[in-house]
This record gives C-alpha cells, structure tokens and sequence, in this order.
C-alpha cells in the first residue's frame, strides 16, 4: 500500500467525446486526483458526466485525450482487464452479476485460471475470508438473483476486491441500496483506513458531505472544482452543481378548474430487474394543470409514466382517469380514454422508424374514422392530415409517403411526436423529457405550445431532467427519490436553489 | 407381447435415441451460449450423405469422422454469419436447410438412383452383440456425451463462461471473456454433434441416404432441447422418449393385428404430436439463456 | 451471388457452367411453352410465399405452409366425392380449402398467443403430423377405386382449364395473381394490415401505440392458412393430366419450402413475390432443359437457392465489408444504447 496521503491515481486533462454527440465534450479536460486512505466523491447532476469519467478511469472507455497516471506513472488502459491489472477496481451501477449463478459462480467466471478447471471450494473459502475483512457479509454459496439489492451490490464489490486492487471505483452505489447506505460507508471507511483510494460518484450532496474527505464537483463535463468536505457546505455544492440561473417566465393564469382529470393513487411497480421502482406513489392532476416532476432520473419517473399510459403492471394501487379506473388496461384503452404519451424513447418507442412518416403520424388515430373507413385507410386524407401536422410542428421531412422515418434527425423526429400526440388538445398528456436534445427555439414552441394545452384544459403530467422547463411550466412541482415523491412543491413560488436541494437530497425541506 | 418383443421394441429404440440425443446434446451447448441453431436439420441431413461416402472410401469410422467435420464446418459458417456479422440467427438456419437439402438431392442423384443411396457393406458398422441383441457401439457414445456435457457446463469454468455468455454477455465481456469467440465456439461443437448424429444415421442405422432421411429429427431435437431445460441428462431422457416413438412406427408396420387398429401414418405422427405437446406443455415453465437469439453488440 | 456459388459447384463436378445456364434461362424464358410452364410452375409457389411473407411482415416465421398446402388439396380432392353441380363444387372446393389451411394454423398461432410456443417448432411438427395424415386419407378414404396409387381425381367440371394449349399452364395462375394483389391491399391498405407491418417492425412501439399483439398473432397466422390452403387447391385443380394427388405427394412435397425461399428472395412483398415466384417457376422449368441439354441435374436450383438465402441472414452486406476492413478492431464496451439515453444516465 502507499503511504497515506500520496495521490494514487490521477486523471489529467482528459476528453471523451462520442460518435453522434458532437455538440459538446462529454468530458471537457478534467482534472481528478485520488490519494491513497481518502474516500473522494465526484458529484454531480446527471448528464454531467460523472459515468464516463469512472469508465475511462477504471478502462471501460477509451480516453479521447489526456492521461491517467496510476502511483505516478502513466498507463494506458484498454480495457477492463487493464484497469484491474493496474489496481484499479470498478463496481458499476448497474452490476456487472449474472443473475442465475452463485456469488461465488461469478468471481470464477473473472479468474484466469485455465477453463477445465472449476475452483469453486477455494474461491468459496477466499469470500469468506474477505467477507470478514472487509465486514462485507455475503454468502458465496447464494445466487445472485436471490440476494437483495444491497447484498448483490457487496457481492459485487467482494468480486472487485477479489483482484486486490488499490483504488476501487464506485458509481452510484446507493441508488440502488436505500437502507444499508450505514453498512456501505462503515465499510468503505474501513476500506480507506487500511490504504485504499476511494472513488465514490453520487448525485446526493448529503453522502458526498458525509461520506467524503474531498469532493470534485462535475457539470456539463467540466470539473467545477475540488474542495475538502470540511471546509464547505450544501449551499457551496448546490451552486457548484446547477448553476446561477436566471428562471424563464411564462405568462402565466392560475388553474381554473376543480375537477381532477388524473388520479394516483397509492401505486407501486417494479422495474426490469423486478426491483421495486414505484413504493407508493400518490397525486392528482387537474384539468388544466401541470405538474412537473423533477428529479434525477432512475428514480422511478419512467415506470410511473409506463404504469399510467397501460406498459407496464402496477403491483398496487390505481390509476383514476376522469373517474373512471383503469389501473393495468391495456394501451389502446387508455389511449382512447384520451391519455397522450411523448414516451422517453423516442426512436425505439415513439415511432415505428422503418416505417414512413405519414404512418408514424397516423400510428395512433389509424383505427378511427376519418383516417380509416371501416377496415381501410383513407390514405387521401391521412395524407392531408400529415401534411398538415408536419407543417404546423416544423419538421423537416421530403416525402411523406417514401422516406422512412429513421432517417429524421431526433429533434425533427420529436417535434413529429408531439405533433401526433397533442393535435387533438387531448385530456390528458404523459410528457416524458419531451424537449430533450432540442433546440432553443423548438423548446420555446415546445413551451408555449404546452401552455396552450393547459389553458385549453389539458392535464399534463411533465417528466423533465431541465429545472429550467420545470419552473417556467408547473404548477406543482414534485420530486421524486427512489420510487417516492418526496416533496411537492409550488411552482410559482418555489426557487432554484429549493428545488436543486431537495433533487439532491433526496428529502424533503425541514 | 413376449419378452422378445419387448426387447425388440427396446433395442430399436435405443437405436433410434442416438441421432436426437447426440443432436439435442449438441444444441444443448449452443444455446447454453445464447446460439439457437434451427438449422440442426440440414446439418444431420448433409453429415448423413458425406458420413456415407466417407464411409464408402475409408470404412465406417472415417465416415463418421468426416460426418463430424461436415458438422463443424457448417456450424462454423453459421456461428460466423451470427456472431461476428451479427445475422439472425433464424434466417440462416432455414438457409443451411434449404441449402442441404438442395444438394443432398443433387448429390443423389448424381451418384445413380435418385433419391436413394444403399451405403456398401463396408461402410457399414459393426454391432456389437450383447445379450440383449445387436447393439451398435454408438449407443454408447450417446449415453456417456451427455454426461460429459453436464461436467462440462455445469462442473468447470469453462461451461461457467457458456453460459454466462448465454446469460448476460455483458458481464462476461466486463470479466474478460470473448463473447463471440466462445459463442462461435459453442455453436461449432454443437453442430459437430450433430454431424456425427447424421453420419450415424447413414453410415450404421440406416445403412442407406434417402433425401429425408433426416426426417424431422433436427427439429425434434431442438424440442427435446427445450424439454430438457438445457440439462443434457434430461436430454437422455428425452431423446429416449422420441426414440422410442420414433422407433414405434416401424414396428407396427410390421405387425398387421396393431396395424389394423392403428394405421402406420397415425403412428408416424406419433413422435411429432408428443414432441409439440412436450414443447407447449413444458414451454411455460423451462427458463432459457436471458440473451439467447439475440446477436451480441459491443457498440 | 448463389449464383456464382452454383457455378462454382457445377464446374466442380465437370458441367460446363456457361451452357448450363443458358439453357436454363432459354428453357425457362425462351419460348412460349418454356414460359408457360415457368407460369405455371410459379402458381402455387407464389401463394405458399404470401404465407410466408404474411408472417414476416407481422415478425414471425410461418413455415406451415407446407402443411397447410397438404390438406388444401386434400380439401379440394374431398370435394369432388360429391355429386353437385360443378360450379358449386369447385367453388366449394376452393373455400374449404382455405379453410383447411387456416384450421392447420389456428393451432400455431392459439400456442403462440397463450404459450408463447415458438411458431418454427409447431409448425414444423403440424407439417409432419399432416404429411402422415395426409397419406393417410391418400391411401384410404380418397383413394381411387381404379388406380390405387392415386386419389381420385378432381371431377371434370370443377378444374381449372388450361390456359395455354400444351402446357401445364391453366386459369389457376390468375388465382395467384389475384390473391398476390389482395395480401397488399390486405397489408397496405388496411387498418389491420398497417398494425401487422407496425407490430412486425418495432413491437414495442406497436404496443405502446395499441395494437394488441395476440390479434396480430392470429390475423397472421389465418391469413396465412388461407393463401398456402389456396396454393394446395389451385395446384391439384389446375394440373393435367390427372388432377390428382399421388401417394407420397410427390408434386406437392416442397412447395410450402420453396415458397419460403420465392418470398424472401421476393423481400416479402407480393410484387417481388410474383417476380420471384415466376423466376422459380423459371428455374425449375428451365432446369429440365438444362438437364437436357447440359446433364447438370435440376436440383442444383435447389442449392443455389438455399445460398442465396444464406447470404440474406447478413443484415447490412455493407456492414460485412467495412468489419473486413477494421481489422483487428480495438475493444471498446459499451452497452447498447441510444445517444440521448447515454447523456442522460451519465
């Protein structure tokens, strides 16, 4: 082990950038060091490129520029195996197990011992033996997809700390684990003492103040800088984090009606991986309001999304549109119970892209007279139709009836989605980050357009990563933490600096 | 029904076992890796034609060598086109069967009567008597693979890796491990299993190629497959129970006081309607490799 | 490019490539009965690949047709043991035909819906299970009393007349056509056939937008049925001299297959079906010229076709020649995802 206090891995001037994205750097010449026997948080909103920078550092990615140095001396990783061959280990946010084998199963799958042999008893013994050390309590002898989040993820850090390394890398290890956060930063305090560099990347300022020797904080891929968690405060890293902003108003009326357009209550899901995403979500919307949900995402606004337009089951609870049921009912019922949906995905999900744009347009409204006249389509119409749509939301599109729709761009591709979703002034919309990867003016339209919409008494549920749109839109204002709102609040009253701190927090102001 | 009949009825299904569970075996491994071949019949169907003429110049034991070699150049070219050209995995497989039944019929032809070729007495293997009857030295072999493909996936690493890259390929190659190379891997051995299953079927049971001779057993193998749930030791008895019928219609067509009860066609049926009864019955509760058909993308 | 494999294999063997396929295409196209047998060869092709295309379209592999085609002309066959008027047996006939091949597919796709039972294997098990039966019913109830190697033969009012003298060619192809430019307005023209194309392109995106995947699952698994039991009747109704089916079905066996390969040479369309189908027609006509006059025996089409279907299992042909040239490729993971979602979940 190195000597305490002596910097174990650096990270100098480095660049990523990926194909397809080229609007800025993903990281933009960032500057990171880890000393041996401190735990450093790298903390930041999401999107700020907290992930890439542990990938790159750990030999997931490639570096587009820069250098990392390991004990002072430069390395060049290639890949994983670099990374541990060089002492540094990663825990993943999304673990790297497979689910049916045995904690044990998968540590072998990672030796490199020779392929006939299956020392499964040794690497069994050696768990244990490290369990105790590090009080990381897991049963080899148990399969990965019975354990529960928080002993899959020990698992996963005993699978790193198999290979020895010196510096062990993790990215959002408590987004998954809501109780046995304790545990983690007992044991990763144990870690440190006994020489290891740690590097913890988190979105909640809460564990980077208590968890954390020092703390770097990261937005929009440049480092905002490193301070020690002694010497500064939330409100600090709050302004570090999101920036001094000056809020967008829009004209604004208050909320006319009384009457509830959606109902939620009490609803729980689960997610892919049959992990809980929603634990009891309640609210409702009124005709004519917005509420908007902020927060980071992964915290369950998908799923709620998915569970209310009829994709995904709901375990408990219900969905209430204009009074009328309709918890677990299938897409096309909710669809013509007038519920709207930009869904997330708006190129796997949104539309159908090798088909044209004129059916995309039509994807929905195909089943209903005029565009179709018993079983077939009115296709003059359906032309008109699009024309039309396509003209008023301004995308750019050559040939309605020839051109597949893969070959739009994503933001011409959304303003068709929202074209198809909203030309109707329907009841109720499910807009999951609708203006994402568009520009200034289209997010402007986008705005005003949902303005219109409101005042015409549309509800509208708005999910949204950008506090910008959030405050300018909503009504209400709820964030939610891990399958929970954990706070709603006022949306004309409430500030920024509110808003990025319960975001952060997790947890309501007191 | 006397004790000789029982036998009889016994030893030609244990005969008829060998091609599916040699077969089934093989796609055991595959699809453990996350490959699902549905071109197993093509496969047996051209290592059945080149086992038999390899068998014809060399003697049966390099007929059924060269059976197997038919098996893992083709499943070769398979596991290429889907894993490192990242194919679909089902459209090549109903390629390789057109493709072998195309020129197996040719083939047929050409060597003189079309549609049949008698595989000389040479060629032929040799059964082994036992007191139980003339057994062929495959039986074996289709007794003891299976059970070296359980070591195999389930008692070393290298089966750990399989079926990880089955399971997840994203944590395997987290971990190191060349997915497609080992999914390629799998797939050629799969298919060399089922290479030796066709040479079998020509070069010993049969004794002859016929263009049908393969007769569905591709595909019945591919139910056992999923019967067995990927245990190659339920495959044994998997591929005893569609020997068994397969083995039936034979012998009720010889045996007229069955025949005038049950037409042959009916029998015939038999080993199709279990293997579809099989699949659904069993379908909802058999877990496959999460990622299998599904071509592996590094980005 | 299965060409220039077929070419390789025959020079393999001695034949002369070169006059082989000119006699093949001169034997296929040259003349008017060489192209009224590719035409009437291409009949029941062309149905039997609507059933596959159909299938494709919404996703799935539906090669039942082969089964489905079995009992089409058994139903055909069937028919003709009444004694009514002809007209109305050979409309009759015709119908219950389609409904046979679509009572065959109904339990695939019944499976399909509840069990999630992949179509390829129950197909190809209801094809053998109705080979047997099929030979079943050849050798007893529909046998001819005359000729017992046969069934009894279509009555004579109820074929298709033929329509070029000479040739195998009869009115039936006229069914193919017809049933060709019905499976695209069915597919582009109409609410259901727009959620089959939705729902074979992008499921997902098909479910959010609400089609419901077990209708999809049975519109395509019946409409199947109907056009391979079509193919059966109007292949047994259509072809002198006997207008029968023979015991082990020697005429029919395979049509089901090769329809798989006219569609997917055909991409899936009922146009390129028709040209497709008509092109197979054309090989297996000129193929017994090509027998003739250059000894390469006809079932080398056979092989060349399943070549070229090999090659269409490599989606991006382009893909294949750029992988050739990064050699050596560096290995870069990450998991595949959309570039909006990556900046998101950073």
């Amino acid at each position: 082990m190195e000597g305490k206090g002596d910097i174990i891995l650096e990270g100098k001037g480095i660049c990523k950038g990926f194909p397809g994205v080229w609007e800025h750097l993903i990281l933009d010449h960032i500057d990171i060091d880890v000393k041996a026997g401190e735990i450093h948080t790298l903390l930041g909103e999401n999107g700020a490129g907290k992930t890439v920078i542990a990938n790159c550092l750990s030999g997931f990615y490639l570096l587009s520029e820069g250098q990392i140095l390991v004990k002072g001396k430069p390395v060049t990783l290639k890949s994983p195996r670099d990374g541990i061959r060089h002492g540094i280990g990663m825990v993943h946010q999304e673990l790297a197990l497979v689910k049916p084998f045995t904690v044990a199963q998968n540590i072998v799958l990672g030796l490199s011992s020779s392929d006939l042999t299956f020392p499964l008893t040794e690497v069994e013994d050696r768990v244990r033996e490290l369990s105790e050390k590090y009080r990381l309590y897991i049963d080899p002898l148990a399969r990965v997809e019975d354990l529960s989040a928080g002993e899959q993820q020990r698992a996963e850090i005993i699978k790193v700390l198999y290979h020895d390394p010196e510096i062990l890398i993790l990215d959002e290890p408590t987004s998954l684990i809501s109780t046995d956060a304790e545990h983690l930063f007992d044991a990763l305090n144990s870690l440190a003492k006994m020489g290891y560099g740690i590097l913890f990347i988190t979105h909640k300022i809460e564990e980077a103040l208590e968890a954390g020797d020092r703390v770097t904080v990261l937005r929009l891929g440049k480092s905002m800088g490193t301070k020690e968690t002694a010497k500064t405060d939330k409100t600090e890293l709050v302004k570090l984090m999101f920036g001094e902003h000056t809020p967008v108003h829009l004209e604004r009326k208050p909320v006319k009606s009384d009457k509830i357009a959606l109902e939620v209550k009490n609803l729980e899901a689960l997610a892919a991986d049959e992990e809980p995403a929603l634990q009891g979500v309640s609210f409702t919307i009124r005709e004519g309001e917005i509420i908007g949900f902020a927060g980071i995402s992964g915290n369950g606004q998908s799923e709620l999304a998915e569970v209310i337009t009829g994709l995904r089951r709901a375990t408990r609870g219900q969905v209430v549109i204009h009074g009328k049921d309709y918890t677990n009912r299938s897409p096309g019922e909710i669809i013509r119970a007038g519920v709207s949906h930009i869904p997330e995905k708006r190129r796997e999900m949104g539309v159908i892209e090798p088909m044209t744009v004129a059916e995309n347009v039509v994807l929905k409204d195909i089943r209903i007279s005029p565009f179709s006249k018993g079983p077939f389509l009115n296709m003059p119409h359906i032309t008109g139709h699009t024309q039309e749509i396509v003209s008023r939301f301004g995308a750019l599109v050559s040939d309605l009836w020839k051109s597949q729709t893969r070959i739009l761009s994503g933001g011409n591709i959304q303003r068709l989605i929202l074209g198809r979703e909203t030309w109707r002034m329907p009841k109720c919309i499910v807009a999951v980050y609708p203006t994402q990867g568009l520009d200034a003016k289209a997010v402007n339209h986008t705005w005003e357009l949902f303005m219109r919409l409101r005042e015409a008494g549309s509800a509208i549920l708005l999910v949204s990563e950008d506090l910008d749109e959030i405050m300018a839109l909503s009504d209400r204002i709820a964030v939610m933490s891990q399958g929970k709102i954990a706070g709603m609040l006022d949306g004309g009253a409430a500030k920024r600096e509110e808003i990025g701190l319960m975001i952060a927090t997790g947890a309501p102001k007191t | 029904m006397n004790l000789a009949f029982l036998r009889g009825i016994f030893i030609g299904s244990l005969h008829a076992m060998v091609p599916i569970t040699l077969t089934a075996t093989g796609e055991v491994i595959g699809e453990s890796s996350g490959l699902f071949n549905i071109g197993l019949e093509g496969i047996i169907l051209m290592s059945a034609m080149t086992g038999a003429l390899g068998a014809e110049a060399g003697g049966p034991i390099a007929g059924l060598l060269i059976g197997v070699a038919t098996g893992a150049a083709i499943g070769l070219v398979f596991g290429s086109i889907c894993t490192y050209f990242k194919g679909v995995q089902l459209i090549a497989g109903v390629g390789i069967n057109l493709f072998a039944a195309g020129l197996v019929t040719f083939w047929l032809i050409d060597l003189g009567v079309p549609g049949h070729h008698a595989v000389a007495d040479e060629g032929q293997m040799v059964d082994i008597s036992t007191p139980l009857g003339d057994l062929s030295p495959m039986i074996i072999v289709a007794f003891v693979l299976p059970v070296l493909t359980y070591i195999l996936l389930f008692r070393t690493k290298l089966g750990l890796k399989i079926r990880a890259v089955g399971e997840n390929p994203q944590a395997a190659d987290v971990a190191g491990i060349n997915v497609h190379r080992l999914r390629l891997l799998s797939t050629v051995v799969g298919a060399s299993l089922a290479g030796l299953a066709g040479a079998y079927i020509s070069v010993d049971w049969m004794g002859s190629v016929t263009k049908e001779i393969s007769a569905g057993r591709g595909f019945i193998a591919l139910a056992t497959v999923v019967f067995s749930g990927l245990n190659p030791m339920l495959v044994l008895l998997g591929g005893f129970i569609f020997g068994f019928f397969d083995n039936l219609a034979v012998w009720v067509s010889t045996m007229p006081a069955v025949q005038r009860v049950i037409p042959w066609q009916f029998v015939s049926m038999a080993p199709y309607i279990v293997t579809l009864l099989v699949v659904a019955g069993v379908i909802g509760r058999v877990r496959f490799p999460a990622a299998m058909g599904i071509p592996y993308e590094r980005e | 490019m299965g060409f220039a494999a077929g070419a390789l294999i025959m020079m393999v063997y001695g034949y002369d490539p070169i006059s082989a396929y000119r006699a093949l295409f001169s034997g296929a196209f040259g003349d008017l009965y060489g192209f009224s047998e590719s035409l009437a060869n291409a009949t029941p092709l062309i149905l039997t690949a609507l059933t596959f295309a159909i299938g494709f379209r919404g996703g799935m592999f539906n090669i039942g047709a082969e089964g489905q085609l079995y009992l089409g002309a058994l139903a055909a066959v069937t028919l003709s043991l009444l004694h009514l008027p002809p007209a109305m047996v050979f409309a009759l006939s015709l119908i219950c035909a389609v409904l046979a091949g679509a009572i065959w597919s109904l339990p695939v796709a019944i499976l399909k819906a509840t069990r999630g039972v992949h179509e390829v294997i129950s197909t190809i098990m209801l094809n053998w299970i109705s080979q047997f039966l099929a030979f079943y019913l050849i050798a007893n109830i529909l046998v001819d009393p005359m000729r017992a190697e046969k069934t009894i033969s279509i009555a004579e009012g109820v074929r298709f007349p033929v329509l070029v003298p000479g040739t195998s060619l009869s009115y039936g192809i006229f069914i193919s056509l017809f049933a060709a430019i019905i499976v695209y307005l069915f597919l582009w023209r109409t609410v259901i056939g727009f959620d089959i194309r939705a729902m074979g392109h992008n499921a997902m995106a098909a479910t959010y937008a609400g089609i419901e995947k077990w209708k999809i699952i049975v519109f395509v698994f019946i409409t199947g049925g109907f056009t391979a039991g079509l193919a059966g009747a109007v292949h047994v109704m259509g072809r002198p001299p006997t207008y029968a089916v023979y015991s082990g079905m020697p005429s029919i066996t395979g049509l089901g297959f090769e329809g798989l390969a006219v569609a997917m040479i055909g991409r899936n369309h009922p146009i390129g079906i028709i040209i497709s189908g008509i092109f197979f027609g054309g090989l297996l006509a000129g193929g017994r010229i090509m027998q003739l006059f250059a000894q390469v025996p006809l079932e080398m089409v056979r092989v060349v076709e399943g070549i070229v279907v090999l090659f269409l299992a490599i989606p991006e042909l382009i893909r294949l020649f750029s992988f050739l040239r990064k050699m050596g490729p560096i290995v870069i993971f990450r998991s595949k995802r959309s570039s909006d979602e990556d900046r998101r979940r950073l």
